[in-house]
């Protein structure tokens, strides 16, 4: 029995490092954009090794319909180099923060010819065995409304109406109720007064509102009394 | 009595599989190539399914396909709802009251299906000649009797007992 669970740890703790090493690096999926304006692309990553001083982010294009990449902005050893000949040059920015292993760059003012693939590669020495991560840049003039929203909307709108009116019929028996209950307790309170030595009635329910409101009520039926 | 009530619990859930079974299932209008309901469309091409989006034009609607959605998934929603509420009602109800909310429940479920599959005969593929209606419209209709039925169960019983 003892051999086995010393078996079995040294097969898992040999296994599960292997697994874990590997850089994992999350861009977005598809962005839309309006002609003109700027996109912020991100990229981070998750790696089980701290963040080194030898990160390095570096990201490529690849037009639409062509095969070719091109380097468009790399990050290495605390200095961020971009792109000043290629089709982006003095477009791209860098707004990430390495330390928090952030890799996102801006590119501004976009055009048509800006449609295409993203790329991002980072790498955490020694934590480099991963795979990149690419995100699709789609320009539009105006950006178009997305199949779901409005199957999501009809569903939202009917299910809100539904709560509200759930919470408005309870609200209105809890009104209806707290009317009844001041309405019956200000009676009850006159009975007693022509009637012999007043006692204290116990309260019916605990709610310090209700309570009060009675208690309200009842010193403005003896004011009105008093000024009588 | 317990029959009973497990015979009319036993209704619900199956009412609400069928319904989610129409919902998801990808089978509303089949020929020999493709399969579609109202999310997407599979398209075989050489032995092999692909999944594509559905067909815009004017014989495929937007706004009734979006119609059909969201009302088909509001009929599970409050048929889900529905077992919920009348499970509370079981324990919480008086002596000789009836199952008044469980039943809208189920009556709401039922309106949304209805309208779901009946847009979807009335508006889609009004000229295609070549297909079939698949197993999810038909288990689409036959949720609404279902939920119909159900609702008009709840809406008649009475709590025997405390």
């Amino acid at each position: 029995m003892l051999t086995f669970v010393a078996l079995a740890s040294v097969l898992l703790l040999g296994i599960v490092p292997e697994q874990t090493e590997a850089i994992a690096i999350y861009t977005g999926w598809e962005r839309h954009a309006l002609l003109g304006s700027d996109i912020r692309l991100s990229c981070s990553f998750f790696s089980w090794r701290l963040t080194s001083d030898d990160v390095t982010f570096s990201w490529t294009y690849r037009p639409d319909g062509s095969r070719d990449s091109i380097s468009i902005f790399h990050y290495t050893s605390g200095q961020a180099y971009v792109d000043n000949k290629g089709p982006f040059r003095d477009r791209v920015e860098f707004v990430g923060n390495p330390g928090k292993r952030d890799g996102s760059i801006l590119i501004k003012n976009l055009d048509y010819n800006d449609n295409g693939t993203f790329t991002c590669d980072a790498k955490n020495p020694p934590d480099i065995v991963g795979r990149p991560s690419s995100v699709r840049l789609l320009v539009f003039e105006t950006v178009p409304i997305q199949a779901g929203v409005i199957t999501g909307a009809i569903i939202g709108v009917v299910l809100g109406l539904l709560v509200l009116i759930v919470v408005i019929y309870y609200l209105m028996r809890f009104l209806v109720a707290r009317r009844v209950f001041s309405l019956s307790v200000s009676k009850h309170g006159k009975k007693k007064r022509e009637g012999s030595q007043a006692r204290q009635g116990p309260a019916p329910t605990a709610d310090p509102t209700k309570v009060k409101a009675a208690s309200s009520e009842k010193k403005k039926q003896e004011s009105r009394k008093d000024k009588k | 009595m317990l029959i009973l009530l497990a015979g009319i619990f036993g209704i619900h859930i199956i009412g609400i599989i069928i319904l989610l079974v129409a919902t998801i299932d990808n089978v509303w209008w089949m020929t020999d190539e493709i399969s579609t309901d109202v999310w997407a469309r599979w398209i075989q091409t050489n032995g092999v399914w692909n999944l594509t989006d559905l067909p815009t034009g004017s014989h495929y609607p937007q706004d009734y396909l979006q119609a059909v959605q969201a009302s088909s998934v509001l009929a599970c929603i409050f048929s889900i709802i529905g077992i919920f509420v009348f499970v509370a009602q079981l324990f919480t109800l008086e002596k000789g009251q009836r199952f008044t909310i469980s039943g809208a429940f189920q009556l709401l479920a039922c309106l949304c299906i209805m309208i779901a599959a009946a847009i979807y005969t009335d508006r889609f593929h009004l000229d295609e000649k070549n297909g079939w209606y698949g197993h999810c419209f038909i288990l689409a209709w036959i949720a609404f009797s279902l939920t119909f039925i159900s609702s008009i169960i709840y809406f008649v019983l009475r709590k025997k007992t405390a």
